[in-house]
């Protein structure tokens, strides 16, 4: 993606989070949400990188030895 | 008997030996530790309550116990700190927050259940971070520099043990709250397998990412406290069915054929300070001149972890608070309470997209550590010595991408949460101006046996832990 389409999604996702904090009554910084749209995004990047082969669970095994 | 001021600084082992030897009893060092509290307190402020009169009837309990011939282990009698974030009965438990305030809770968390069955007398509770979240800003101060910043979230814990007020502690790591407090005030510091300890009766931070660890001066004495704690406990859904070993037994059995892996592309990344990385260096050669093999590897998943972990850490924090939030809100600092409450607007589809993205994550680490057959992964700790306190979220001076200290920390700390494995921090040596530098060994599931042998052997190449801070003894 273009940088300046990537700077004006992350404007309009941070504005989506605002609007939703607002509505959720939450009192978050600008700045926190501003953090928060790029984290997202990155996640939100992953998924389209073969995440659906790993299930959502936390699976502790002790079979790391050969 | 041994002098008060000579109790306080045994280990837990040497103090075992010696009340077995009957050259001390648990009143001895229970009396010396309650003294040492009375001295230090007023300028470190490490504890939150101190049941002195409970501590004092556990401890005559104990020597009764021992001298009939009932004797519970190496923690019997031992005079034990817990984070403030363990449910005890009996003892005020605050969690760092006014919304806690004045509560007294009507059992005990399993790890204190478990303490009490070794024998442990609980010597008081330590100051946490609200909530175990870094929002707020605790009065405790670091022996090692007052100006400086002491660890967190089990900052207490840290503290009490650096200053010679405790012989062991508990302490929870959801982002490394046991290591950085380890790392920062030479201690050692073990976060175990996820499920390993149970977290019941723990306040949660967040379920899938909270562990519950030792926290000792000394290798031997954190196996010990490992051992006491661990194990399945049918009322924590998380908590794992493995069998417990003697981690202690075999803890002497050197490095042969150790396989210790090393990314330096990702834990010696330019935010790595010269002292720290010197450090870390030095520990390296040491073990690999103890007859470990050392391997460059390379797990480009290790830069996303920051990312996914606080995608899960936020929404399972929002989820815990949102209802005494909306009751308590006033209560919580505002720091806290925006921390606490952020996650309520990432979307569920993020957070399972952020499980996946963990399991992932476990996958290449796992599939790392078979490909190379490691035994651990070794790393600096954190960045960095700690840091001023007014400078821990600030922009570093010799960073240009605007990194805090913060920053750092959870770049090093945070793989180990996600991933679930064991990790420990223990003392690497010193900066040249006298702060404590950690090393961190990360292992295979269930496999803390290995990562004890490995910090052991190399603790008995050196003495940093046995290195008191300055601010331990007041100047005459």
């Amino acid at each position: 993606m273009p940088r300046a389409n990537q700077s004006a999604g992350l404007e309009k996702d941070t504005d989506a989070l605002a609007q939703l904090a607002q509505w959720l009554q939450l009192k978050v910084a600008p700045e926190d949400l501003a953090a928060l749209s790029k984290q997202l995004r990155v996640i939100d990047e992953l998924e389209g990188d073969a995440l659906q082969d790993y299930p959502p669970i936390l699976r502790m095994d002790a079979d790391w030895h050969d | 008997m041994t002098e008060s001021r000579a109790l306080i600084d045994l280990s837990i082992s040497e103090a075992a030996a010696a009340i077995r030897r009957s050259e001390t009893s648990s009143v001895a060092l229970t009396q010396a530790t309650l003294a040492r509290i009375k001295e230090t307190e007023a300028t470190l402020q490490a504890y939150a309550a101190v049941p002195a009169e409970l501590a004092l009837a556990a401890a005559e309990r104990a020597d009764r116990e021992l001298a009939a011939g009932h004797d519970r282990g190496p923690l019997h009698g031992i005079p034990i700190a817990v984070k403030d974030n363990c449910y005890s009965k009996g003892i005020r438990t605050e969690v760092g927050s006014k919304v806690y305030a004045g509560f007294v809770p009507d059992y005990d968390a399993t790890v204190v259940e478990k303490l009490y069955a070794a024998g442990a007398v609980v010597i008081g509770k330590t100051v946490c971070h609200e909530f175990s979240c870094g929002g707020s800003d605790p009065p405790t101060r670091s022996p090692w520099d007052l100006s400086r910043f002491p660890g967190g979230s089990s900052i207490g814990s840290g503290v009490a043990l650096a200053a010679r007020s405790a012989f062991g502690a508990i302490g929870t790591d959801t982002g490394g709250s046991v290591r950085i407090p380890a790392s920062i005030n030479n201690l050692v510091g073990m976060k175990a397998t996820y499920g390993r300890v149970s977290a019941y009766g723990v306040v949660p931070l967040a379920w899938s990412l909270d562990h519950v660890g030792p926290m000792t001066r000394a290798v031997l004495d954190n196996a010990l406290m490992l051992r006491a704690i661990a194990g399945h406990d049918p009322k924590d859904a998380n908590s794992a069915r493995a069998a417990v070993p003697d981690f202690a037994a075999g803890i002497d059995g050197g490095l042969p054929g150790a396989r210790i892996g090393i990314d330096r592309g990702y834990f010696f990344y330019p935010g790595v300070v010269d002292s720290v990385r010197a450090a870390a260096e030095g520990v390296i050669e040491a073990l690999a001149a103890l007859g470990a093999d050392i391997i460059e590897v390379n797990l480009p998943e290790l830069a996303l972890t920051r990312e996914t972990l606080s995608t899960i850490r936020m929404v399972e924090s929002a989820s815990y608070h949102r209802r005494q939030i909306q009751e308590k809100g006033h209560l919580y600092s505002p720091g806290t309470r925006a921390t606490l409450e952020i996650g309520q607007v990432v979307l569920a589809t993020a957070y399972v997209a952020a499980l996946r993205a963990r399991e992932r994550f476990r996958a290449a680490m796992k599939a790392l550590f078979k490909r190379e057959n490691l035994d651990a992964l070794i790393s600096p700790t954190i960045p960095v010595p700690a840091p001023l306190r007014a400078d821990v979220w600030q922009p570093r001076d010799d960073m240009e991408d605007g990194e805090t200290p913060t920053d750092g920390f959870v770049h090093h700390v945070y793989p180990a949460n996600l991933s679930g494995q064991p990790a420990i921090s223990a003392p690497a040596g010193f900066s040249p101006d006298g702060l404590p530098i950690g090393y961190s060994l990360i292992g295979r599931p269930f496999d803390e046996a290995t990562l004890y042998r490995i910090a052991y052997a190399y603790e008995r190449t050196q003495n940093w832990h046995e290195r008191q801070p300055p601010q331990v003894y007041p100047t005459p």
